[in-house]
């Protein structure tokens, strides 16, 4: 049967100018599940750690990979400039830079040094120098690599806008250990953040050129290393069959040319295999019982339940692992009428559809957008909500459904229009499972509905994100913040300007003149508290529009075997982070 | 794989060879005769008619049995972890994930079964008739396209051409511009297409020796028209051998349906599926065993009787008939 | 008779250009999911979007892309590269084939060992408990849909999770030059459930053949010249029934070697179903190529060393 990648929140960030403040109010009050983050200080060194995952690795390229498995693969494998320290999900940390990055008082000029004494992998085998990383940032903008956040988070870098591959010329390299951005706008700091994106992981172009000049390029099945670990390769560094076998198997062992002393990190493991295909419930039991093993999956629900009751060491539930909503369309009927939407909202028994997932210790029933660890959650109602009271029960309310009906010109509660509503899901317990959730409610209150579950790739670029589809209901949208700041959560999602006929983020298609308004003065904001006050306020707003009902806030579960000393990534949704974990 | 493709190439090898003589000549009293002395096949003629019943009359069964319907969600029925319970008293054979009674799903499940069975099977064997009895009536060119067409899809992996159709035709509105829907339209549209190839295959085979018996020269030597030969000489002595066959596929299709469900790309839910239920079980079976054994006992139950039935009557109908 | 295995061979190569036809537009013109857009990734600018269409040729006109397809296959011995891995096709299956051929080899052991003294025996104790145990174990076989029975296999005999944990249950296939009794061991429920269908059909097949035979006039013959009735069932009965068997088997091992999507989707086995399978929700068309090309080969070559078996022990097929 169909398996989704179950870790496949999309990760889409548009940002700010101002650096992503600490956690706010992220609640203490987890349903018993509440884990102490380990550091990894002081661990072993030594031996194998394996990683069992239904879901292949998308790309090996930093240029173009951007999913959850595949950075947590990559973050050993290649240094960006800058990184999360796996507890710290909010503060960037030099990694290939050596200090904190140099913004301009006109906030148009980025200056990043960069550390001496880092060197590729084999077979480059030199140094990283500040050109390697200018490459690999120009390559993105090939049409071989085509990375997917390129433009968004480098547009504003001069010359970007016309870059097809080659040189940019707002990248300057004064010298081997410095790399100059110069911006159209000042956008500085932000650029300094979106830097943890793996786009910023140097590259060697005497070596990559030839590979970038196929189509696609094959870089990624020779991806050099630049970090503690490297993917077992042949001696042209062709990892293709050797180290990784699409499917199959994937092997990272630990990179010679690495030196501690160029780095923060411990990288106490020898090796990571990574065992690709299997189911995540056979993989699931194998790695509670056994030894070594890391869950790249999503566990199962009843999994989570096992663990949770025999196992408690051998789970961590991540914080702040994104939300999860359900989109109605705005702009067709029958949800273009807000009583409607707010109707089934509040028919929606959201704590079943959190049930269904594993109950009260995967997450917080949301009641609003911006979600614990977010800037602004708590001036968007933080855990009490908006006070929208089509939210306020979460296990649904009917007569408040009817009343909203009613409000509709619906007259005896129930809906009478003959068209049959397009809902576009998930395949694959437990998503398939929340999709006909909401298509239950919507029957109930007399909607004629017609399900489809599909693969999430499918879901997003054939229905959900193409407006044409006319897709009505969407109720497995998820999103994962890059960043703490509140703009990325709330901007591209509901900004009637992000309305695109393909490959659209704002799924409900909201396009209300006030809130498009606030959004443009809450990106000017300057400030954290200005801009919580700010984003807080638009969440309030989309909130009471009813365009989207959110129903969960993640806490990510993630099992690993009990002689593993998981230091899992905060960052990313509490994957274990090969350079922190060891062996017991 | 094969979906039954081991059974339908055997079977069609068999029946070949057991209709060359020519069944349809014995009176149809003595096969009703031979059928009803057989145990087995009555049992199972039995079991069909209950299940074509159970399905017929769903709801009644299910509110008899005091189960709530198909897809009421139970919210009380799952632990606060979302562990669906086993079976109890008012819940017979437990629930899904979901809250919803298996029992409920299970019997609903076969009105599914029973449709895209019939219905595709149906279809495959008109379409299936139409084609050999084309081909092998007028062979020559006729023959040798229709031929070459059967060959093409037969050295297709059944399955694989299934699940790819079935999920260009779950995408929007449906192909062959929207007369064939996602859901039931579309698995009836893949089994019909998967599976006329065999029939067309024994009909062409029946029809290249019936066109030069006998009765069929003497027709042609009295002047009689093609339609007329083809209608009223060749298709009555068809009857026999296509009544086994189809017996014998329609199982073949039932498999076929619950193995596209299992794969997701068959009947979408909430629409109970045999297959479906058993693939949604798949991931958690070894904790709620409930939820995999009886849609899939009941698939078997269904699939075991019309195989046996098949069996009886081509016992009925063969002359040479072992027993 | 080279003549004759010449067109067959040629009708074989132009079976396979037209399977890749009907690939080409069940899977390519209808494709579920656009490949430009799995391969951009969700944040993707329409820009890039095009770019990609542009650097995978998805930009270019069906015919044309069609083309350049076939070309490479039979020039170039080239099946192209995975949307998603950029590994080479070729590689992918070569990499994949052993575990289904493992799974096939096996399961056809099994099923000849069994299927063969069950139908035998069977036929010759008619009537007997033996005869009815067969029979109705036979159907029974038939009709069990093969994912469910691996699920109650699994779900009973399997180490991780079985009632009886006597095998390694699903995901622990490993290749045979990676650890030879692993992979033994981990084969044994799969080769179990596979082969029973196969038994099933073919021990019921076999038995009515045998019947069949048994009251022909030579076998009676030989009874008549005082021959043992063990040779005689064994010797002349069985050679006369299983030969009409060998064909069909030939070609459903074709079939089975083409992928048994089910049964490795079921037990975890990395084998050509399962990459097909797999490649068709990614919509990774020239996966989904690769994959369904290599299977129509496995059925045509069978069913030309079929027909050539055949022609070879009889003569008058040759020209028809």
């Amino acid at each position: 049967m169909p398996r989704p990648v179950k870790r496949a929140l999309p990760l889409l960030a548009l940002c700010t100018a101002v650096l992503a403040l600490g956690a706010c109010g992220s609640s203490n009050n987890d349903g018993g599940a509440a884990a102490t983050v380990d550091n990894g200080s002081g661990g072993q060194r030594g031996g194998t750690l394996t990683l069992l995952t239904s879901q292949d690795i998308q790309s090996l390229d930093p240029g173009i990979t951007y999913g959850s498995l595949d950075l947590n693969l990559l973050s050993s494998a290649v240094r960006t400039l800058y990184a999360y320290a796996p507890d710290n999900p909010t503060d960037i940390q030099p990694d290939l830079a050596a200090s904190a990055p140099q913004v301009s008082p006109d906030g148009k000029t980025l200056t990043v040094r960069i550390r001496s004494g880092v060197k590729f992998g084999p077979p480059v085998n030199r140094e990283v120098t500040s050109r390697d990383v200018k490459y690999a940032i120009e390559r993105g903008f090939n049409p071989h690599v085509a990375n997917p956040y390129a433009s968004t988070y480098y547009g504003d870098v001069v010359g970007a806008d016309r870059a097809t591959g080659g040189p940019i010329a707002g990248i300057k390299t004064p010298d081997n250990q410095t790399i100059v951005f110069e911006l159209t706008r000042p956008t500085a700091s932000l650029l300094a953040q979106a830097t943890v994106l793996p786009l910023s992981a140097p590259v060697p172009p005497e070596y990559a050129k030839p590979l970038d000049a196929k189509s696609p390029s094959t870089y990624g099945n020779h991806l050099v290393s630049s970090g503690p670990y490297m993917i077992s390769a042949d001696r042209d560094g062709d990892v293709l069959g050797n180290g990784y076998v699409p499917g199959r198997s994937l092997r990272l062992v630990r990179n010679p040319n690495w030196s501690a002393a160029t780095d923060d990190r411990p990288a106490y493991l020898n090796e990571v295999d990574f065992r690709i295909g299997g189911s995540p419930t056979v993989s699931g039991r194998q790695v509670l019982a056994g030894d070594g093993l890391v869950l790249g999956d999503s566990p199962t629900p009843a999994l989570v339940k096992k663990a949770y009751q025999t196992a408690r060491d051998q789970i961590f539930f991540s914080p702040g692992a994104g939300s999860r909503y359900a989109a109605l369309n705005t702009a067709i009927p029958p949800f273009d009428d807000a009583n409607l939407r707010k109707a089934v909202s509040a028919a929606l028994d959201r704590e079943q559809m959190r049930r269904i997932r594993g109950g009260e210790i995967v997450g917080e029933i949301a009641s609003h957008f911006l979600y614990p660890g977010v800037l602004g959650f708590e001036e968007g109602g933080g855990q009490d909500g908006t006070g929208a009271d089509f939210l306020e029960n979460p296990q649904g309310d009917r007569a408040l459904a009817e009343r909203y009906m009613r409000a509709a010109g619906y007259a005896d509660g129930r809906y009478t229009g003959d068209e049959t509503l397009q809902i576009v899901g998930l395949a694959g317990a437990p998503d398939s499972n929340d999709a006909q959730i909401v298509d239950q409610t919507l029957q109930d209150l007399g909607f004629k509905t017609q399900l489809k579950l599909v693969d999430v790739s499918v879901m997003y670029g054939r229905f959900c994100g193409v407006p044409r589809a006319r897709v009505h209901v969407c109720p497995n949208l998820g999103w994962i913040r890059d960043f703490a700041d509140p703009q990325t959560v709330l901007n591209p999602a509901f900004n009637g300007n992000f309305i695109f006929p393909e490959n659209n983020p704002n799924w409900p298609q909201l396009n209300d003149p006030a809130i498009n308004r606030a959004m443009a003065r809450g990106e000017l904001t300057v400030g954290d508290q200005a801009r919580a006050d700010a984003w807080g306020a638009i969440d309030r707003q989309v909130t009471a529009t009813g365009a989207a009902i959110p129903w969960l806030w993640d806490r990510q579960p993630n099992v690993f075997s009990a002689d593993v000393r998981c230091v899992p990534e905060l960052w990313n949704q509490g994957h274990c982070d090969f350079a922190y974990t060891s062996l017991k | 794989m094969s979906v039954g493709a081991p059974g339908l190439l055997a079977q069609e090898e068999r029946y070949e060879r057991d209709f060359s003589a020519g069944v349809a000549r014995s009176p149809w009293q003595l096969f009703w005769r031979r059928l009803r002395s057989d145990r087995v096949a009555m049992v199972a003629l039995g079991v069909i008619v209950v299940l074509v019943l159970v399905a017929l009359l769903a709801p009644l069964v299910v509110k008899l049995a005091g189960a709530p319907g198909p897809n009421v969600q139970d919210r009380n029925a799952t632990d606060m972890f979302g562990a669906p319970i086993g079976p109890t008293g008012d819940h017979w054979f437990g629930v899904d994930p979901l809250g919803r009674d298996v029992f409920a799903r299970t019997v609903y499940g076969a009105r599914v079964s029973l449709l895209v069975g019939i219905v595709g099977t149906g279809i495959a064997v008109l379409v299936g008739v139409t084609v050999g009895l084309v081909a092998g009536y007028y062979r020559g060119w006729v023959d040798t396209l229709l031929s070459r067409l059967v060959d093409v899809v037969l050295s297709f992996p059944v399955l694989l051409l299934g699940i790819g159709i079935a999920s260009a035709c779950s995408l929007g509105n449906g192909c062959v511009s929207g007369v064939i829907t996602p859901g039931v339209r579309t698995v009836i549209l893949v089994i019909a297409l998967v599976t006329w190839t065999s029939i067309a295959r024994v009909v062409r085979g029946q029809v290249l020796s019936l066109r030069e018996r006998e009765f069929v020269v003497a027709a042609r030597s009295l002047g009689a028209s093609n339609r007329r030969i083809v209608v009223r000489e060749i298709l009555p002595n068809l009857t026999a051998p296509l009544i086994v066959y189809s017996s014998l596929l329609l199982p073949q299709t039932i498999l076929l349906e619950a193995a596209l469900s299992f794969l997701g790309v068959g009947v979408s839910p909430p629409t109970a599926s045999w297959g479906w239920m058993i693939a949604d079980a798949s991931d958690n079976f070894d904790t709620q065993w409930w939820y995999m054994v009886f849609p899939g006992a009941a698939l078997l139950l269904t699939v075991l009787a019309f195989n046996l039935l098949g069996d009886g009557l081509r016992d009925a109908l063969d002359p040479r008939a072992e027993r | 008779m080279a003549a004759y295995v010449l067109r067959r061979v040629l009708w074989g190569l132009v079976l396979l250009v037209l399977v890749s036809l009907l690939t080409f537009v069940v899977f390519y013109v209808l494709p579920s999911a656009d490949p430009a857009q799995l391969r951009a990734g969700r944040n993707a600018s329409p820009a890039t979007l095009a770019q990609i269409r542009d650097s995978l040729g998805l930009d270019r006109p069906l015919t044309a892309q069609y083309w350049t397809f076939l070309s490479q296959v039979a020039f170039h011995a080239n099946l192209g590269y995975s949307y998603f891995s950029q590994a080479p096709v070729g590689s992918l299956l070569v990499d994949r084939l052993p575990a289904t051929i493992s799974l096939t080899l096996g399961a056809i052991v099994i099923w000849v060992l069994v299927a063969v003294p069950l139908g035998v025996v069977a036929a010759t104790r008619r009537g007997t408990w033996v005869d009815k145990l067969t029979t109705g174990g036979a159907l029974l076989g038939i009709s069990a849909p093969v994912y469910w029975l691996g699920l109650v296999a699994l779900y009973l005999f399997a180490d991780d999770i079985g009632i009886w944990p006597l095998f390694p249950g699903a995901g622990s296939y490993v290749p045979f030059t990676d650890d030879p009794w692993q992979w033994f061991t981990s084969l044994i429920l799969p080769w179990i459930v596979l082969a029973s269908t196969f038994t099933a059909v073919y021990a019921r097949l076999l038995r009515g053949n045998m019947i069949e035979v048994l009251s022909e006039d030579y076998v009676r013959t030989a009874r008549a010249k005082g021959l043992s009735e063990r040779r005689v069932v064994w010797r002349h009965g069985l050679r006369a029934a299983v030969t009409p068997l060998v064909t069909l088997a030939g070609l459903d091992i074709g079939l089975l070697l083409g992928g048994a999507v089910l049964t490795e989707t079921v037990f975890g086995i990395p084998g050509i179903g399962r990459l097909n399978y797999e490649a068709i929700v990614h919509a990774d068309y020239p996966v989904i190529q690769g994959t369904v090309l290599l299977a129509a080969c496995f059925v045509i070559v069978a069913n030309i060393a079929v027909d050539v078996a055949y022609a070879y022990l009889d003569p008058r097929v040759r020209t028809a």
